[in-house]
């Protein structure tokens, strides 16, 4: 194997990776706590890792430093790019590196997995992706302004629309409080799209087929923003809507949301009051994708850097790595063993907001293996899923015209 | 063999001292160009080899209703600040005009936000227009106006960016406006107002004509800069909500760092390349003419 070939451990240098990350605030913190344990924890290893913005930056990054040659030896990446840059040839395939150094595949939390992430539609796929800061949505509530209007949790998308209007607190024109809040995103979106009970493409995977239930889970969206007038649309783009929604929250002017369970650690310490987290609710099921990103390694580095990087990703992946990260950030867990440790558990009784994430994960909704599932998210829902709200477009007129495009995606155009 | 020795040596000489220049300038600036017009006839992802395409990249940027979009959200933003930054401009150099130190004091204060960094002011800009917590619907609140959404209502948030960008660079225009103004001899106002002309006569007969170069330059150059506006619209709202606020170079952006349509993203740069150039061209037209002119009156 190339592995055993490529390792100078004599030369007394250690054998230097780069790894690229992409997350802010405390989680960039603790990525970089992380590197530097794994630094100081062996001789014959170094990791040189790197922040580079959020993850579309990144994807930016990553695609012009493989066209100059200089992209890092690992690097997080969105699931949903996956399949485009795995097509592109620009991943390692691991499958040589886990049976080389005898890591548990299995031992993954499966819908946190490459495996169970993707539906590949019966094409085999090989290993080329290693999950790590993997998260789901989630609702969060602010327990205090529930029990004081008597509102119940709601589980189903009817109650929260009735628990969201009871929990509006108007002044006049003005809103004080928000019965709820979500960014119009994709991620969100997808689920509504499966809690309606429908797929973002056709069952061979060929065909966008989201334009009836899409419409359903963004119709839902709209009505409680300009008919009942009791969610707010957070302004801003991608993940400058998702900061607005964590301040409305933690300053009350929101008493729920949904957002990602990678934020668990940040609000439980910046909230003033009782929170708890829940499922998003559901319409005919309980659904939700899952996000965040996973470890890959790129084709064109050195076998030494690619030893160095491997045994980086190995070292991360182990339950005690995985234990000090889920609690320190909210990420899920990713490894089964760490969490049926006595640690994790005796953790989650005292902590159960971490917990919910978890327990979704049997709602988990795959993503479609195809290249144009990052064009789709990319191009044709995101940037249109807020026209409706605002009232540029019908829902329908929206929906359709994404589909069209997801359809030219699909066929190539 | 025309040519004397050292005449040729120093013809040598000029040549080496712009070459550093010239280096810098063709790698930085030509070769992009002649590159960017190489990839729009291209389809390419920057990962996938590139496919010639002829001229698909124009045609379906012509007929995109985006980008259709783009072009009056540009020509909104551009022609917004033009208007309003030359207009205050120009009052606030004529109130401005005297070399009193409280004048002095005023044009430093309105220049600095011209200095300062685009993201700085956008940042700045974004927590004063914040629709809860900001200065302005605060200050508006007490006037009893009702909380406005500045940057998330798609009519308006074009507007509040044009807004802000004049805040910005308001205090360029003045600068130039008063240099103009400093350039005017006093006599003809003398002699002006022996003969009775009253101050809208002086302003209207003498100052306006005679500005005339100055208003022309700064029309073609704040409309080029404008043409060219980016970081105002990533930082403060990403050409959102929808598209409302794409401008020009955001969506080259969008396009090519975003969707990595390398190809499409090109032939806007093309496009827009021709836009600035022919506005460049209209500007050395127009001034030659209007410094001729001066030199008349």
């Amino acid at each position: 194997m190339c592995l055993a070939i490529a390792a100078p451990a004599w030369a007394g240098e250690p054998i230097t990776a780069t790894f690229w990350y992409s997350y802010g605030g405390k989680v960039r913190q603790v990525t970089e706590d992380m590197v530097k344990k794994f630094n100081s924890s062996q001789t014959k290893y170094r990791i040189d890792g790197s922040f580079q913005g959020d993850y579309f930056q990144t994807l930016a990054k990553i695609r012009a430093a493989i066209t100059t040659k200089t992209a890092p030896t690992i690097f997080h990446v969105i699931g949903e790019a996956m399949p485009d840059l795995w097509q592109g040839g620009m991943f390692e395939n691991l499958e040589p590196y886990v049976k080389s150094t005898g890591v548990k595949t299995e031992e993954f939390v499966q819908p946190l997995s490459q495996h169970g992430y993707f539906d590949y539609f019966g094409k085999s796929v090989p290993l080329f992706a290693i999950p790590f800061n993997r998260s789901m949505p989630v609702m969060y509530y602010n327990k205090d302004m529930l029990d004081a209007k008597g509102v119940k949790v709601p589980t189903t998308w009817d109650e929260l629309r009735d628990a969201a209007a009871k929990l509006t607190v108007r002044e006049g024109n003005d809103v004080k409080t928000w019965g709820f809040e979500v960014p119009v995103d994709w991620w969100f979106w997808h689920g509504l799209l499966y809690q309606a009970g429908g797929s973002l493409l056709s069952a061979d995977g060929k065909q966008a087929a989201f334009r009836q239930k899409g419409g359903e889970a963004l119709q839902y969206w709209v009505d409680m923003v300009n008919k009942h007038k009791i969610m707010k649309r957070p302004g801003g783009k991608d993940y400058n809507a998702w900061e607005v929604t964590n301040t409305d929250f933690i300053t009350q002017k929101a008493a729920m949301i949904f957002t990602s369970t990678a934020f668990v650690n940040y609000l439980t310490e910046n909230v003033k009051f009782k929170m708890g987290t829940a499922f998003l609710p559901k319409k005919e099921q309980f659904a939700a994708p899952t996000g965040g990103t996973f470890f890959v390694m790129i084709k064109d580095a050195t076998p030494a850097q690619k030893e160095a990087g491997w045994a980086f990703i190995k070292w991360m992946s182990e339950p005690a790595q995985a234990i000090s990260w889920s609690q320190n950030t909210g990420y899920i867990c990713t490894s089964e063993p760490a969490i049926k440790s006595a640690e994790m558990q005796k953790f989650y009784q005292a902590n159960p907001n971490y917990l919910v994430a978890y327990e979704q994960l049997k709602y988990a909704q795959r993503m479609p293996f195809t290249p144009a599932l990052i064009r789709i998210q990319r191009e044709v829902i995101q940037p249109n899923l807020e026209a409706p709200v605002i009232g540029l477009k019908t829902v329908d007129e929206t929906m359709a015209a994404a589909e069209k495009a997801a359809n030219d995606i699909l066929a190539g155009k | 063999m025309g040519h004397p020795r050292p005449m040729r040596r120093q013809t040598l000489l000029g040549y080496a001292l712009i070459l550093p220049s010239m280096a810098f300038f063709s790698a930085f600036y030509i070769y992009p160009v002649v590159y960017s017009f190489y990839l729009s006839f291209f389809t390419w992802d920057m990962l996938q080899p590139k496919r010639f395409i002829g001229l698909t990249n124009y045609r379906e940027l012509l007929v995109a209703e985006e980008f259709q979009e783009v072009l009056g959200n540009t020509l909104a933003y551009s022609l917004g600040v033009v208007v309003l930054a030359m207009g205050i401009g120009l009052a606030l150099a004529l109130l401005l005009n005297n070399r009193t130190a409280l004048s002095s004091f005023f044009q430093a204060c309105i220049f600095t936000s011209y200095i300062v960094s685009w993201v700085a002011v956008s940042l700045l800009w974004m927590w004063m227009l914040d629709p809860q917590y900001g200065l302005v619907n605060y200050v508006a609140g007490f006037l009893g106006v009702p909380p406005v959404d500045w940057l998330g209502n798609h009519r308006l948030a074009i507007w509040s960016l044009v807004g802000v960008t004049v805040w910005k660079v308001i205090g360029y225009p003045m600068i130039i406006f008063l240099a103009g103004l400093q350039n005017i001899s006093q006599d003809y106002y003398e002699a002006a107002s022996l003969d009775g002309a009253s101050t809208w006569h002086q302003f209207r007969y003498i100052t306006w004509p005679l500005l005339a170069p100055t208003t022309v330059f700064l029309f073609i150059t704040l409309t080029i800069a404008t043409f060219q506006g980016f970081d105002i619209v990533n930082i403060m709202t990403q050409g959102g909500p929808v598209h409302a606020t794409s401008i020009y170079v955001f969506y080259i952006y969008e396009q090519a760092f975003h969707y990595f349509r390398i190809g499409r993203a090109s032939a806007a740069v093309i496009i827009c390349f021709g836009l600035i150039l022919a506005l460049t061209y209209a500007q050395h037209r127009l001034f030659r003419r209007n410094l001729h002119y001066t030199q008349v009156g």
